[in-house]
């Protein structure tokens, strides 16, 4: 199962994330979960911790002609067995670093390393069984420039609101540029009543996998900066996210 | 006045700027809102439509197949790629959501280098910043004379207006945080205490700015008289105090 989560900013992808992340891996799947956000989202929502320093910017060198590669004897595998870090329920974070005052230079190699790492992920045997997850950043640049190049299927986090269903569309539209295959799933966020899912479904046309209640355990996670899964465990919002754990993992996945 | 509004994605920076552009034209002042966001929304929160939002974009990603003609001069990007909003507010768009091809005005320019050519001459201009903190990151010195930014009571959105407050305090523009989504105490006190003592206004979460999102209308013709839209207004004053009368 090889998934990238995409929306808007605030729409809730890194929630959304992170809990599919560790529920996926307690139903017994060995997860990645990819972080190419510059800013702690993911980390966050999963309660993992954050090095201060991104690891893969060991993994990467520059050549003489100025190019950026893997250093010699580094792999996908053995990128995610070296500088991925551990996450709760055993999920490991393969992240690419985070902005700080130094601005990007400073993980420029973490971020062709990360780059070189996911475009190589479809050769890497070893992790053929692996739930491989990705957080890409708010909007569809990402997405435009390729940064989901392991993705059997994109995840729509979207709220109901206009700005968020416009986002959406515009991923769709760059996605579908991208590959042709490309095929998504909707997940409704932060929804008061059953009309709103159903308005956001209509508006793109993309089939509706799950819903998400507006739900004050989420609200609170948010603001103390932890988990949702360990703030509130049976807060609506977790009950929605296990369904949709769930339906990924037989493969529910309706095209 | 150049202002420009930074925050994490999602917590309000384009319905500030879109509400502040709207309150800053009733008031008399000549506004050029700037959508500076590679996914720019701006045009919905102004109140120009979700569709007519999203037509702004495709002329510019027409550019792409050659559908429209590239362009070399500021004033000709300002007419050819921007559109009037209600109040006299005029709307340009920026970004591109991919590649950008140098050489033109249109695509070889970065949303801060448009900052910098276009000419004040007495308007307000009104940035609104792709999400995150690198655009304030690189914001040059004397480049705004206001940043605003948008925070709202999550960890995550702190995180990010706590580092851009140092920033933007570096770069000596004055710094106004919008805490915004504000329920009750808990949630001011935690904006409070990731911003030091920052200048700031409280924008309570409010109803009508929730409904304007969901109804893709500009807050300000939801409601002027809501709480949450109030406050930006009272911004939008405070800001207007600061400008040279044209």
């Amino acid at each position: 199962m090889r998934i990238a989560v995409v929306g808007k900013g605030g729409a809730g992808k890194s929630v959304v994330s992170a809990n599919l992340a560790r529920l996926l891996a307690r139903r017994g799947h060995r997860v990645l979960a990819l972080d190419s956000d510059t800013l702690p989202g993911l980390s966050i929502s999963l309660g993992a911790e954050v090095p201060e320093e991104a690891p893969l910017n060991d993994a990467a060198e520059r050549t003489e002609q100025g190019r950026w590669r893997l250093k010699p004897g580094i792999g996908p595998v053995r990128a995610v067995q070296r500088y991925a870090t551990d996450a709760p329920d055993g999920v490991r974070l393969l992240a690419i670093g985070k902005t700080d005052k130094r601005g990007l230079a400073v993980n420029r190699a973490s971020h062709n390393a990360f780059y070189e790492v996911i475009h190589r992920l479809d050769r890497a045997a070893s992790l053929r069984d692996w739930v491989i997850l990705g957080d890409l950043p708010a909007g569809a640049r990402q997405t435009a420039f390729d940064w989901a190049p392991y993705a059997e299927h994109f995840l729509l986090v979207v709220e109901p609101t206009w700005q968020s269903m416009l986002t959406a569309r515009r991923i769709v539209r760059v996605a579908r540029g991208q590959r042709e295959d490309a095929t998504f799933s909707l997940v409704v966020n932060k929804v008061t009543s059953d009309e709103d899912a159903a308005r956001v479904q209509e508006f793109l046309g993309v089939p509706l996998i799950a819903t998400v209640p507006v739900d004050e355990g989420v609200r609170s996670a948010e603001r103390a900066g932890v988990a949702l899964l360990d703030h509130a465990p049976d807060s609506a919002a977790i009950r929605a996210i296990e369904r949709l754990a769930e339906k990924l993992d037989v493969g529910n996945i309706e095209r | 006045m150049k202002i420009v509004v930074a925050g994490k994605g999602g917590v309000g920076k384009t319905t500030v700027s879109g509400t502040l552009a709207r309150a800053l034209a009733r008031a008399g002042h000549d506004v050029l809102a700037l959508d500076a966001d590679t996914n720019p929304m701006l045009g919905v929160s102004l109140g120009v439509g979700p569709e007519e939002t999203d037509l702004l974009v495709a002329v510019r990603q027409g550019l792409e197949t050659g559908e429209t003609e590239h362009e070399r001069s500021t004033e000709g990007f300002v007419e050819r790629f921007g559109r009037d909003a209600p109040d006299g507010v005029r709307l340009v768009v920026a970004s591109r959501i991919d590649r950008p091809n140098p050489g033109c005005m249109c695509c070889g320019v970065s949303p801060e280098g448009l900052l910098n050519e276009l000419e004040s001459d007495g308007k307000i201009i009104i940035g609104d910043l792709e999400a995150g903190i690198g655009t304030v990151l690189r914001l040059q010195e004397g480049q705004a004379d206001v940043v605003v930014i948008v925070a709202q009571p999550t960890a995550k959105s702190l995180n990010i207006a706590r580092r851009a407050v140092e920033m933007a305090a570096e770069k000596s523009a004055r710094t106004i945080v919008v805490a915004n989504r504000v329920r009750d105490d808990e949630d001011l006190a935690v904006i409070r205490e990731a911003v030091g003592d920052c200048e700031m206004i409280v924008v309570p979460d409010d109803e009508a700015i929730a409904r304007a999102d969901r109804e893709g209308v500009a807050a300000i013709d939801v409601d002027p008289d809501s709480p949450g839209v109030r406050a930006i207004i009272e911004l939008a004053d405070r800001l207007a105090a600061m400008a040279v009368p044209a």
